[in-house]
């Protein structure tokens, strides 16, 4: 325990805390107990009048004030996350974002070309064989040549055979 | 989770058909070919390898020798180029591509004598023979093919 000071003292005798030995002791230490007397009479009426004063006042229409208080931070909340994007400014995708928004391109491109060969259909045969539009040997030249087209399809190869043409001496075969 | 995503769409592009992916330019290959029957054949030329079963099953003979050729990188489609031995040369002329397939007129020469005149779709998996006119005692061969 610790010694109290007077002022504590004091205190605890206006508020009527103090008993026994230690009223007796603070009474009789108290240079005018009269005029003590009267200062603690007017603590207490100062007490009740401030009680009576600053008691909470009921607010009535609670709702209208709620409702005023929800707009206003509704109203703000915005401003105040502009704000801080102009104070902190942040790239603007995040990698992960870009990748996410890579795979949907890719993945809406393979579907859409998915579609398209489906609608396409499966290729005609001639567009992997090549194809001879027209074959011309100069009839003067060559009065006895013929030119026959076919397709060696095991080997996929487009052939031009052309028959009837005069025969060359070997040295055309130089290079 | 995105990157599991991110592979599985790669994985997917790869899947796709060429025709769908970019187009890169192709090279046409043209060849001119003496084809005979000797005791003891030269190795087939590189450039012939992919045909020669086929040479061999539609002509019979052991030997080709590639006696000129040309090969042009198709950038635009509508390229022209020319194919020459001593005696023959094989001009072809691109007209453009559709469907995959190139658009060409050829005109074979023996020397400036025009032998044939042709138009031609040449498709990426088809090659073109033709059969020429005999020489001694074996058969002018020229050949067109997309590499």
């Amino acid at each position: 325990m610790f010694m109290k000071t007077f002022e504590e003292k004091w205190t605890a005798w206006v508020d009527g805390e103090l008993s026994g030995a230690e009223l007796s002791e603070f009474e009789a230490a108290l240079p005018d107990k009269a005029q003590a007397e009267v200062e603690k009479r007017d603590a207490h009426k100062l007490g009740v009048f401030l009680k009576e004063q600053l008691a909470a006042t009921p607010l009535g229409n609670e709702d209208f004030f709620n409702h005023q208080l929800r707009q206003r931070i509704a109203a703000e909340a915005p401003t105040a996350g502009a704000r801080g994007r102009e104070t902190a400014p942040r790239p603007g995708w995040s990698l992960g974002r870009l990748v996410w928004v890579g795979a949907t391109s890719l993945a809406i491109f393979a579907v859409c070309a998915i579609f398209i060969m489906r609608e396409q259909g499966p290729a005609d045969q001639s567009q992997y064989l090549s194809q001879i539009l027209n074959a011309r040997v100069d009839p003067a030249a060559n009065p006895n040549a013929s030119v026959s087209v076919f397709q060696a399809k095991d080997e996929k190869a487009t052939v031009i055979w052309l028959d009837g043409l005069k025969t060359l001496p070997p040295e055309y075969a130089s290079k | 989770m995105p990157l599991r995503l991110l592979l599985i769409f790669l994985a997917a592009m790869a899947w796709l058909p060429g025709s769908v992916r970019a187009a890169e330019p192709e090279k046409i290959w043209s060849g001119i070919v003496i084809a005979r029957n000797v005791a003891q054949p030269e190795p087939t030329p590189a450039e012939l390898r992919p045909l020669q079963k086929t040479l061999h099953h539609l002509f019979g003979y052991n030997q080709f020798k590639l006696i000129g050729q040309a090969s042009k990188k198709l950038n635009k489609g509508d390229e022209d180029w020319m194919a020459s031995s001593k005696y023959f040369s094989l001009h072809v002329d691109s007209k453009g591509v559709t469907n995959s397939t190139y658009l060409l007129n050829l005109q074979l020469f023996q020397e400036k004598k025009v032998l044939l005149e042709t138009e031609a779709r040449l498709s990426k998996s088809s090659p073109l023979v033709i059969k020429g006119p005999q020489i001694g005692d074996g058969v002018l061969v020229l050949l067109l093919m997309v590499q």
